[in-house]
């Protein structure tokens, strides 16, 4: 049962953040436009590359897809519903999410391109730059939750939210998240302007409908996390729970696509520069801050 | 019960399937990738034995390091690809020989030792994961700080073999050209 | 429960035969730390199941696991600093090339 809610509120999430990206592409509000450009896909030919790697080639967009659903899989969207409420749910995020770099680095390899190869290449280095800022800020709140479990880190935010606890964590898993997502101004491995579309290149026709399915599910997925982690999850006045996470959701993803849009593209070797210059080590600042208000703050 | 046996021989099954196609392909990122996906069964095994914390641990390391290695691979090999058909092995009689030794030894001892009571019940996830941590930050402190010293210890060592060595300029080595 | 703790304690073993095939067999330094690699997933795999049927009331197990993965990722990491200068000072990491090392 909650299985099915919780991919219905997935998919309906994802459909919002389509329409609102293609509001803020074009500057038309069409309701429709996702679901039509979708079948779009479907009907259009499917082309293999010449000589391609065809097991990775197909399973990459799949493999992206079911980590994504994994990874919301520990999630709750209100107290009782979560897939699994597993005990290390907080490090299951982590497990399954580090999967999108090897669905890269697949859809990199199996087509055969220089220009998708190059993407899935340059994703192996992004992660070497976010992947601290993800699992860093991470620990903070479960050093503050005292718990692994993802609805003890969500109750633990009872009174006050992680956002204001420990607003550095947040900043830094906000940007990390956009890196792992690869969303606008880190979207190297897509690159349109420099890569002509990177892993997005070879693939076209359906798959590449459920490439783009993938990365917006990833997208939603990461938002969740951000609120269960940071915002407090279900916790809001009036609404019943299941709302406060959704509207928390959505917010965040649309956000992270409007910064997207306004901020230039970074280059590799910034990314990398910055992430371990100054990134770790404000990471590490948080932990510590985190520490001493566990300990001070009854 | 029957169930954990079911899933653990499943898993298990699968370890070994990729830990052959590893050395049996010739595509190199194939053959990191059918590591990765090695190592993730056998992470899974972890999960079925109800061993979660480390289970989730072993999925999510697995997967970033055996990445790493696809690209060495890729920088390193001849034929990356494996288009060429090259074989990259040698003395390999006395190497199937060795392992079949070593893997009979190992079976012969886990069937006819006596593998005394053999507990049922293991504990719950999150005990688990909170026992761990004190065994970590208590008894098997100082074993843990020793490992973090290594990291260090051999990110430093990595990092000074990789680094160019910066020779004068009438040096007959073959520099990059950056 | 003994038949898991077998299948499970096989499977290792089965691990290791093909790491210890691998890491003699393979020309390539990195082919060869992969060899490595599946050696120690087989003893990955016992330890757990050591823990599990065992011993589940000392948690040394599970520490044990935990060095072990750390000198996992310390082997990749050193082995690869190893073959980035061999590879830039003699173009390959080719073993059968690397008989300077031979005392």
């Amino acid at each position: 049962m909650s299985v099915a809610v919780v991919l219905l509120a997935l998919l309906g999430s994802v459909w919002l953040l389509a329409v609102v990206e293609g509001w803020t592409t074009t500057g038309r509000l069409r309701l429709t436009a996702p679901l039509l450009s979708g079948v779009a896909h479907l009907g259009r030919e499917s082309i293999v590359p010449r000589t391609p790697d065809r097991l990775f080639f197909e399973a990459a967009p799949v493999l992206l897809l079911v980590v994504a659903v994994l990874a919301a899989a520990v999630l709750p969207l209100a107290p009782t519903l979560v897939i699994a409420d597993m005990a290390t749910g907080a490090l299951f995020v982590n497990a399954a999410l580090a999967y999108v770099l090897v669905a890269l680095i697949m859809a990199g390899w199996g087509p055969n391109g220089a220009y998708a190869m190059i993407g899935g290449w340059r994703f192996l280095g992004q992660l070497i730059a976010y992947a601290m800022l993800i699992v860093m800020p991470i620990t903070g709140v479960a050093m503050r939750a005292e718990s692994l479990v993802t609805t003890v880190i969500v109750n633990s935010q009872d009174s006050v939210w992680n956002i204001v606890y420990q607003p550095l964590g947040l900043v830094l898993f906000i940007i990390a998240a956009m890196a792992l997502a690869f969303r606008a101004p880190f979207d190297l491995p897509v690159a349109g302007g420099e890569l002509g579309g990177g892993v997005d290149a070879e693939y076209t026709g359906v798959r590449l409908a459920v490439l783009r399915l993938a990365r917006l599910t990833l997208v939603v997925t990461l938002a969740l996390a951000t609120t269960v982690f940071y915002l407090g999850g279900w916790h809001g006045p009036l609404l019943p729970p299941w709302a406060w996470s959704l509207i928390k959701t959505l917010a965040v993803a649309v956000s992270m696509l409007l910064a997207g849009r306004y901020l230039p593209r970074i280059r590799e070797a910034d990314l990398m520069r910055w992430c371990w210059t100054l990134g770790i080590p404000l990471a590490l600042l948080n932990i510590i801050v985190v520490g001493i208000l566990v300990l001070v703050v009854p | 019960m029957y169930a954990q046996a079911f899933f653990v021989a499943v898993f298990g099954l699968a370890a070994i399937g990729f830990g052959v196609w590893v050395f049996r392909t010739s595509s190199m990122v194939r053959s990191a990738l059918a590591l990765l996906f090695s190592q993730t069964a056998v992470g899974c095994m972890f999960l079925a034995m109800q061993t979660e914390f480390l289970g989730v641990l072993q999925i999510m390391m697995m997967a970033t390091e055996m990445s790493i290695m696809a690209i060495f691979m890729v920088m390193f090999m001849m034929d990356p690809g494996g288009m060429g058909g090259m074989d990259m092995t040698h003395q390999k009689r006395f190497s199937i020989g060795a392992g079949v030794v070593a893997a009979g030894v190992a079976i012969a001892v886990a069937v006819l030792a006596d593998w005394a009571p053999v507990s049922a019940e293991a504990p719950a996830a999150a005990m688990q994961t909170r026992e761990l941590g004190r065994e970590l930050l208590g008894r098997s402190m100082m074993i843990f700080e020793t490992a973090g010293i290594t990291i260090l210890t051999a990110m430093i060592a990595a990092t000074a073999a990789a680094i160019p060595v910066q020779t004068p300029a009438h040096s007959d080595e073959k520099e990059n050209p950056e | 429960m003994t038949a898991v703790l077998i299948v499970a304690l096989v499977t290792g073993a089965i691990l290791f035969g093909i790491g210890v095939y691998g890491a003699l067999s393979q020309t390539n330094l990195v082919m060869i730390m992969m060899g490595v690699e599946l050696i120690l997933a087989g003893a990955l795999v016992n330890l757990v199941a050591f823990w599990r049927f065992l011993h589940p009331e000392s948690y040394s197990g599970q520490m044990f696991v935990l060095v072990v993965m750390t000198v996992m990722a310390l082997e990749m990491a050193v082995g690869f600093g190893v073959a980035i200068a061999r590879f830039r000072s003699r173009g390959s990491v080719e073993m059968e090339e690397a008989e300077d090392l031979k005392g």
